[in-house]
């Protein structure tokens, strides 16, 4: 058996994310300091978890379903144990029971409980794990896992979210995860002008770079040590334990690094059964998905289908808005609640309505399971909202920018669910920014520039064809967990001789929050040597990545442990000089007193000392919405305006997106170029939603699990994208008045992009992604 | 995991002489299998390590080949690289006006200026073969062995009516392109694409592939489009809506006829009413996607049968049109 030390990734570089503490040039919050992981990964030599190996290890493989709803009969695993090299077939029946007797063993989940790790009685999507094999070697494995024979019985797939209301339960939990009504205002209000649209979006894959991946250690003292690329350590290590029947502290859950998050990463099935292998075979287990198994391992963003009537005035005023939202959740629960929560709150958007009636349903089917996704719930409302402004502009015979400015939400507006907006509101300077923004020049006759024609190089691409539109979306989303969530982050932070560490478990899953560790600390105490620790369970909780939090509470939990850190450093000097520590400031390494009179290099200052000081961070707390979809659900909420120029050959329905340009509320920009960096991201991945990204479903059947098939942005689909402002107005209760960037522009981006090919081909685009067929005119 | 038993080395020189050769042993799921790995530096080297190795497969770029071993869809006993075999990777000239394109040239020689002044569509089927690593090793004559119904290089080489030299140890044989893709005259075991001999035409031709998305990406449909005003014919050739290349032959002399071939317009070009183009246009995508394929109901096959035919009827008017220029 090996221990944990043991582990080596072949680069020779400790078994998780390397953080070199470089000196840095940009220096700071507000610099435009590199991020931290980049040489690493350009230069290949990041360790991610598929590098991972340990001595005697033995390999992982999973059976799944190729029925989306049947009922297993039989499992006989007789012919995988037979197979030479097999050392372990585990399925259902070798978990532990669920908690309450529950039918289905051991289910999981984030929110509730409704997913067995593996396949108890019913198969209920395309893709579930059945069972799982290990293995001396990979093919072994899988080879031993196809061998593995189920009965199924086949039950018919309820695949049309709608259907759903109507059939018998899918689950024991039901087939309705949330029912939200929101209801404010007068019901009777009509306006002059109503518009109404049917809307409709697709399966968006997160489509990480790197597949699923992890190594499950045994431990001598019966638990088991999992090496993952987890988003969100603690929430793992717990959802691990009690699905195995252990104790949370015989789990321990080291980081690697992340290949590609947008979401959750490993699906806790995964992680499960990989503990599950290692601790049956008592020797280290890997696992590694295929590409096509991948698609069908985690979780999609939720295809939603909705109904739209706005009521507004002569003006463009808007009177009322009614909308129906129902949003296809896929197999099991997951975070549904939560996407649809976001989505019946943001149902109006920026703007200000008082009489809003929106019903939103979130429904279980036999599709793919669909969960966390960048700005999930809001995204899907922010193209339907979006699109009934522009036909309103249309009908009113006004200006798309215009009809938003009439309507634009401010500072101290009330939500449809009666919160207030007490964080600043930019939203009419965010549209003055863009309205600003010069307009990229046309590829005019330029042979050269054959390949900017929609189709790309060589293609098709008519310019006597080709129209270029212009449209404009603006969006919101709201950070951290809403509805009552305990939003909390502990880090600690050490100072010895003249360099920093920063011990904290938020993960670095690609969003820089380590890149911004190291600025709040350098910032506050002056070193530019800053170390952070590889992240593992043993440390405090910080909570997941995702919602945009981390840089909120993990970062104040940083902040105000450096602080301490800085008291205790200054306290000394502070008597010494006979004066008080406020009136001490730390600059370009340097300890000065307020007259400029006293100083001493902060080197000297900590010269044989280690200071360590812990904190946490607890932004003010939520309330869940009620029956009528109000409340103070949401601690803040972020928006981003976009204007995006495409270019459409009417004729064969090729769309090149040309150009985003972009304007967006950061509160402070802590890091320029991260946050450029996170919008061109997030554009890229909005832009895929627009016009490519799929996961066709046949029947419930995935139909494209393939990077072939589910067509990613490649750099010729993806924009220029231009940033028109970064605006500063800063959220005085967030950490250094700083709002989270990377989720409203992904929520923007497919909005702005559908109304360009709006406006190019007057076509009424309602459905994303926009097919070649959506946007030939004639 | 099992290392393999007979690591890389040299085949016994007594046997095959100068075929450079490795032979491993791997396992699989306690199948024991035998792979080897050839490396002739000769087109009869190759023919002739063809002939005496069972179940061996050539392989020039992999990227059709690998792609199907890696999905388990192909387990070769033995393979026969062809990489090594400089001759086959170039084209010389042959009396009457004939091009002999080399088996191994690939798709991003094909894209660089000199070949593209001699075989324009070639040139441009060859520049949106898939992104530009799987273009640096992909061949010509991978492209077509593996004769996929979206294979670029194939409607070209149907319209410009090339012909394949297969050789096998003993000699050669000369099939049209289009025999050997209908399978009317199919590649034959232990056979090697060797040659593809183009005659060169000193007259416009023209390819256009509509596809998905900007970046690289498979055909949804092609069109392959020459003229031939010393034979006042147009020959055009359809790619990737059937599993073959089809040629409208009846839309072809159609709009040969419409053709006011002595005219000459902007920069001597001949001249086409565009109603007539536009007409062709049609003609070709009815013929080429036929009424049968329309039925079914909205979102069916039908109306997937229905989109493609705009698709080739657009792309047909637009070759039309740009050859003219
Ligand atoms: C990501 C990607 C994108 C692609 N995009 C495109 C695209 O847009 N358009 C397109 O047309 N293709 C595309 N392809 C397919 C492929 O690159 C081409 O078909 C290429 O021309 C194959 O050539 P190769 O040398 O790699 O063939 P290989 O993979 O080496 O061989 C393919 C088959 O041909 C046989 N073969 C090879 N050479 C000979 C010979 N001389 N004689 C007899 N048999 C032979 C092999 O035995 C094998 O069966 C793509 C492939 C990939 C991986």
């Amino acid at each position: 058996m090996s221990s944990p030390t043991d582990i080596s990734s072949p680069t020779d570089l400790p078994s998780a994310a390397p953080e070199e503490s470089q000196d840095a040039e940009p220096f700071g919050l507000g610099s435009t300091a590199l991020r931290t992981d980049a040489l690493p990964k350009a230069l290949g030599i990041y360790p991610y978890a598929a590098d991972l190996w340990a001595e005697g290890l033995l390999w992982g493989a999973v059976l799944r379903s190729p029925h989306p709803h049947a009922r297993i009969v039989a499992i006989d695993t007789t012919p995988a144990l037979a197979l030479p090299g097999v050392h372990a077939v585990v399925t259902a029946a070798d978990l532990p029971p669920g908690p309450e007797g529950t039918p289905d063993g051991a289910p999981s989940g984030p929110i509730v409980a409704d997913r067995p790790i593996l396949a108890c009685g019913v198969v209920r999507h395309h893709g579930e794990p059945v069972a799982a094999v290990a293995a001396d070697h990979p093919d072994t494995a899988r080879l031993a896992a196809a061998s593995i024979l189920v009965e199924y019985e086949l039950l018919e797939a309820v695949t049309d979210p709608e259907q759903s209301f109507n059939v018998p339960p899918l689950h024991p939990e039901g087939n309705l995860f949330r029912h939200l009504p929101l209801r404010t205002g007068d019901p009777e209000a009509v306006g002059e002008i109503v518009v109404e649209g049917l809307y409709q979006v697709g399966r968006q894959d997160p489509a990480p770079l790197g597949s699923e991946a992890g190594l499950a250690v045994p431990r001598p003292d019966g638990g088991v040590e999992l090496h993952l690329s987890s988003t969100d350590p603690h929430g793992d290590r717990d959802r691990t334990a009690a699905c195995l029947g252990l104790e949370p502290d015989r789990v321990r859950l080291v980081v690697t690094g992340v290949p590609g998050a947008t979401s959750d990463r490993e699906d806790l099935s995964f992680q499960v059964t990989l503990a599950l292998l290692a601790l049956r075979t008592g020797r280290p287990v890997k696992m590694t998905l295929t590409r096509e198994e991948s698609f069908h391992a985690h979780t999609s963003r939720h295809p939603a289908l909705l109904r739209y009537r706005h009521h507004a005035d002569a003006e463009g005023k808007l009177v009322k808005v009614e909308a129906q939202i129902l949003l296809d959740g896929g197999a099991y629960a997951d975070v549904s609640s939560e996407a649809l929560a976001a989505a019946a709150a943001f149902s109006v958007g920026p703007y200000v309505c008082a009489n809003v009636f929106v019903d939103a349903w979130a429904v279980r089917t036999n599709n793919p399971p669909a969960g966390r996704m960048r700005g999930e719930g809001a995204l899907q409302t922010c193209f339907a909202y979006e699109s009934q402004l522009d036909q309103l502009a249309v009908q009113l015979g006004i200006d798309p920018l215009e009809i938003r400015r009439r309507n634009a939400m401010a500072t101290g507006d009330p939500m449809p669910t009666g919160q207030a907006v007490t964080c600043p509101a930019p939203v009419a300077a965010l549209l003055d920014a863009l309205t600003d923004s010069p307009l990229p020049a046309l590829p005019l006759d330029d042979p050269e520039a054959d390949w900017l024609l929609p189709g790309g190089p060589g293609g098709a691409g008519d310019p006597a064809a080709v129209r270029r539109g212009i449209g404009y979306a603006v969006g919101m989303v709201h950070m951290l967990g809403a509805e009552g969530e305990d939003e909390v982050s502990t880090a600690t932070v050490r100072v010895s001789g003249n360099h920093a560490t920063v011990i904290c478990a938020a993960v670095d899953v690609g969003q820089g929050f380590a890149t911004l560790a190291r600025q709040i600390v350098q910032s506050v105490l002056g070193v530019s040597e800053v170390y952070i620790a590889p992240v593992d369970s043993d440390q405090s909780v910080a909570g997941p990545s995702a919602r945009g939090r981390h840089t909120w509470v993990s970062g104040g939990a940083v902040e105000r442990a450096a602080l301490m850190v800085r008291h205790q450093l200054l306290q000394p000097i502070a008597a010494n000089f006979g004066m008080s520590v406020e009136l001490l400031s730390i600059a370009d390494g340097k300890i000065t007193s307020y007259d400029g009179v006293l100083g001493m290099p902060v080197a000297e200052a900590l010269e044989g000392k280690e200071l360590w000081a812990t904190a946490q961070c607890r932004p003010h707390p939520t309330e869940p919405l009620d029956e009528s979809g109000q409340g103070d659900a949401f601690v803040s909420i972020a928006f981003c305006a976009m204007r995006a120029v495409v270019d459409v050959d009417i004729e064969l329905g090729a769309v090149r997106v040309v150009d985003v340009t972009v304007a967006q509320d950061v509160g402070r920009a802590l890091n320029p170029r991260q946050i450029e960096d996170r919008i061109e991201a997030a554009v890229a991945q909005g832009v895929g939603l627009a016009l490519l990204e799929d996961l066709r479903t046949d029947g419930g059947r995935i139909l494209n699990a393939s990077l072939t098939g589910y067509r990613l942005p490649t750099a010729l689909d993806t924009p220029d994208v231009r940033i028109a402002a970064l605006l500063e107005e800063r959220d005085v209760v967030a950490t250094f008045g700083a709002k989270a960037v990377s989720a409203v522009p992904a929520v923007v981006a497919p909005a702005a992009v559908a109304a360009a090919v709006r406006a190019a081909t007057g076509l009424p685009v309602g459905r994303l992604p926009i097919l070649p067929e959506d946007a030939i005119v004639g | 995991m099992v290392p393999p038993s007979g690591g890389p080395g040299w085949g016994s020189p007594g046997r095959r002489p100068r075929v450079r050769q490795f032979d491993e042993q791997v396992e699989h799921g306690g199948i024991q299998v035998n792979r080897t790995i050839m490396l002739p530096a000769s087109l009869d080297e190759a023919v002739e390590a063809l002939a005496v190795t069972p179940g061996a497969v050539p392989v020039a770029g992999a990227t059709d080949l690998m792609e199907a071993v890696n999905a388990g869809r192909l387990r070769p006993a033995a393979l026969i690289g062809l990489g090594r075999i400089t001759e086959l990777r170039g084209w010389r000239y042959e009396d009457g006006g004939t091009a002999v394109l080399g088996a191994g040239l690939t798709h991003a020689r094909m894209d660089r200026p000199d070949f593209a002044a001699l075989i324009p569509a070639l040139a441009d089927a060859a520049r949106t073969a898939g992104p530009p690593q799987v273009r640096n090793v992909g061949t010509l004559g991978g492209n077509i062995a593996t004769a996929a119904p979206a294979g670029d290089t194939l409607p070209v080489l149907a319209v410009l009516e090339a012909t394949a030299t297969l050789a096998r140890a003993g000699g050669t044989r000369e099939v049209p392109i289009s025999h050997l893709l209908t399978g009317l005259d199919p590649l034959r075991p232990g056979e090697l694409l060797t040659w593809v001999r183009v005659p060169l035409l000193h007259a416009p031709q023209v390819f256009l592939k509509a596809t998905s998305r900007s970046g690289p990406a498979r055909a949804t449909a092609s069109v392959a489009l020459v003229l031939d005003p010393a034979r006042r014919a147009v020959r055009c050739a359809v790619g990737a809506v059937a599993p073959v290349p089809l040629r409208p032959l009846e839309a072809e002399t159609w709009v040969a006829g419409c053709i006011d071939w002595d005219a000459r317009g902007e920069e001597g070009a001949a001249l086409i009413d565009p109603a007539a183009a536009a007409a062709f246009g049609e003609y070709v995508a009815g013929a080429c996607i036929p009424d049968g394929a329309l039925d079914g109901g909205p979102e069916g096959p039908g109306a997937v049968a229905l989109r493609l035919r705009r698709t080739v009827s657009v792309l047909a008017r637009r070759a039309l049109g740009r050859a003219l220029k």
